[in-house]
């Protein structure tokens, strides 16, 4: 499968400064990509790159395979964005920024208008000015400007950001489902980590312009983490696992014990305390947050 | 084609439906038609006409015989004597202040106004983009820089030709409503091809709007070229402003001790200084001024958008 937006060795440099370091990464569609980093990491500097509004020191940006720098007007159609805060005109109404950005693009209908003010849920205060709106409903409306002419790729910052929490998990869920059953490839930025853990398939650390990791969200519950026990007796639990397994950590807890264990290694405790006769009523994968992940990556000692 | 067309539409979006827009365009209703009122309540008519023609010619014949001026002033005052002396002949009485024509005069020199609007557009078109936060979601369309560049330029250059014909169509109906249609029909004696000839007055009112659209024009480029350059909209309206009230007046200094003077551009937005037969610096000419605007223009709208077509969008 072809990636639907390939950064090849990106890099950007500011007077004598490199802000961007040979930075390589792939989205394909179909999957929403996080895009993670510490303040000043360089993730909006990325993203402007992405879309064309820096230049780009060295490498290539391929939208679809469209070279960015080389042919913007055409891969830019791909591309549905919003970079930072969603700023509109003020003292327009939704509805006529909408209008504005539609003419923009060739191809955009009255129809697609409407469809896509009912779709992100503005239809009641669309002819209202922008002025009036509440941080979430701008939001919304920067939503409905990226999606008016049917990008493949959306590319969005901080999407949730000032939305109330019936309000993200709507968000979500749509990104989510734009991503499974239409299969746009999406890439969202944000600092709220337990948000983008929900959100993403997939995600990129960046930390002083170059990239730490990029992991699976589902890989995260694979490496060596805690595991949860809900056993009885819980004791004879406890001297179990430090017969079979001395160099697990444990704790124990009202429930039963917390054991520091080798993802592989959790079906064999299993047998053993079951062939000890100890009654096991729950594994519990005590998955490691992306938060923990984060701050491993990072060094924990950046503001976030 | 259709594309720009819709660039264009969406800019005056942005200008018509602001506050600010329409206050400058009721202001500048207000003030053709208190012009008027004004007119109308403090004219004098002079006891006698010819007198005063007469007297006219008087002047410039002492002048005349006075010797040490200036060639192209000479020429100038030779036409004036020919036409006032055409004007005892034939009875044609000099268009008063408080006719139709008059008044429609005078109304170009209310362009200045125009000018100072349109600078105010000009300057807030591209720098309230970068402070709105805006010219990120302009700039990543399927459109290319210098598109959107132009369509905000033409924007501008629009609202001006908007605000002219408005300033036109005021001080013609306030200017018909208060002194009457009755002298419509008087002629303009122009002088030509050495002899004095009777011409529509519409002709005259609309030479001197053209004249006046040098100002205009070049200000309202400028004032665009420093909103991009700098993205500050207050510096654009600032610096533009201050250029077109005093720049004049600091040329004027200038060209009395040096001859370089005639380059800079407040010695040639002037163009009506050529039908005064006084212009900045002796040997200017019409045709050399149209030639340093057009310089002018071109170094202008070639900074803006080359300044716009490279820069990183980091607001």
């Amino acid at each position: 499968m072809n990636p639907l937006l390939q950064l090849k060795n990106v890099r950007k440099d500011i007077g004598s400064k490199t802000i961007i370091h040979d930075l390589s990464l792939e989205v394909f569609a179909g999957e929403v990509f996080g895009f993670l980093g510490p303040n000043g990491a360089g993730k909006t500097t990325t993203i402007r790159m992405i879309v064309g509004l820096m230049d780009i020191t060295s490498g290539e940006v391929l939208i679809n395979g469209i070279d960015v720098a080389k042919n913007f007007e055409k891969a830019i159609r791909y591309v549905g964005a919003i970079v930072e805060n969603p700023e509109m005109y003020k003292f327009l109404t939704g509805y006529q920024n909408l209008l504005h950005y539609a003419r923009m693009t060739s191809g955009v209908t009255k129809d697609r208008i409407d469809e896509v003010i009912k779709l992100v849920g503005l239809e009641h205060r669309i002819h209202d000015k922008v002025k009036t709106y509440s941080l979430g409903m701008r939001q919304r409306l920067g939503l409905a400007q990226a999606l008016l002419h049917r990008p493949s790729l959306l590319i969005l910052d901080e999407p949730t950001n000032g939305l109330d929490p019936a309000g993200i998990r709507e968000i979500r869920d749509y990104l989510r489902k734009l991503a499974r059953e239409e299969g746009l490839g999406i890439v969202v930025s944000s600092h709220l980590l337990s948000e983008m853990e929900m959100m993403c398939d997939r995600f990129a650390i960046i930390q002083h312009g170059k990239l730490v990791t990029i992991e699976a969200v589902q890989e995260l519950s694979k490496q060596a983490q805690k595991v949860l026990w809900i056993v009885d007796p819980i004791e004879k639990a406890a001297q179990v696992v430090q017969e079979r397994f001395p160099h697990y950590h444990i704790q124990q807890n009202g429930q039963g014990i917390e054991v520091d264990i080798d993802y592989h290694d959790i079906p064999k405790l299993n047998a053993a305390l079951v062939a000890e006769h100890v009654q096991v009523y729950g594994i519990q994968v005590l998955a490691k947050s992306l938060e923990e992940r984060f701050l491993e990556m990072t060094g924990g000692n950046e503001i976030v | 084609m259709s594309n720009f067309f819709s660039l264009i539409r969406n800019e005056n979006m942005k200008i018509y439906y602001r506050f600010g827009t329409w206050f400058m365009i009721g202001l500048l209703v207000l003030v053709a038609v208190a012009g008027a009122i004004i007119v109308k309540t403090s004219y004098r008519e002079p006891t006698d006409w010819r007198k005063e023609v007469t007297a006219e010619t008087a002047s410039f014949k002492a002048s005349l015989e006075e010797g040490n001026i200036s060639k192209t002033y000479k020429d100038y005052l030779t036409q004036q004597l020919k036409i006032n002396e055409y004007r005892l002949k034939h009875d044609i009485k000099p268009i008063a202040s408080n006719t139709f024509w008059g008044y429609l005069e005078s109304s170009a020199g209310m362009i200045s106004l125009v000018t100072l609007f349109t600078i105010i557009v000009a300057a807030g078109s591209v720098a309230s983009e970068f402070s709105w936060g805006t010219i990120k979601l302009l700039l990543i369309r399927p459109t290319n820089r210098a598109k959107i560049l132009l369509s905000k330029y033409m924007a501008a250059l629009l609202f001006a030709i908007g605000l002219l014909v408005l300033l036109f169509a005021v001080s013609a109906i306030s200017g018909a409503a208060l002194f009457g249609i009755e002298t419509i029909k008087e002629p303009y004696l122009a002088y030509q091809n050495g002899e004095v000839v009777e011409k529509s007055m519409i002709w005259y009112v609309l030479q001197m709007y053209a004249l006046n659209c040098a100002d205009l024009v070049m200000m309202t480029t400028f004032a665009f070229m420093i909103s991009t350059v700098f993205r500050n909209q207050s510096l654009a309206i600032g610096l533009a402003t201050f250029s077109l009230f005093i720049g004049p007046q600091i040329t004027y200094f200038l060209a009395m001790k040096f001859d370089w003077a005639k380059y800079l551009l407040f010695a040639n937005t002037n163009l009506s200084q050529y039908l005064d037969g006084m212009p900045m610096v002796e040997g200017m000419t019409m045709s050399f001024s149209i030639m340093m605007l057009l310089l002018y223009f071109l170094v202008f709208n070639a900074l803006a958008w080359l300044i716009f077509q490279k820069r990183d969008i980091a607001a």
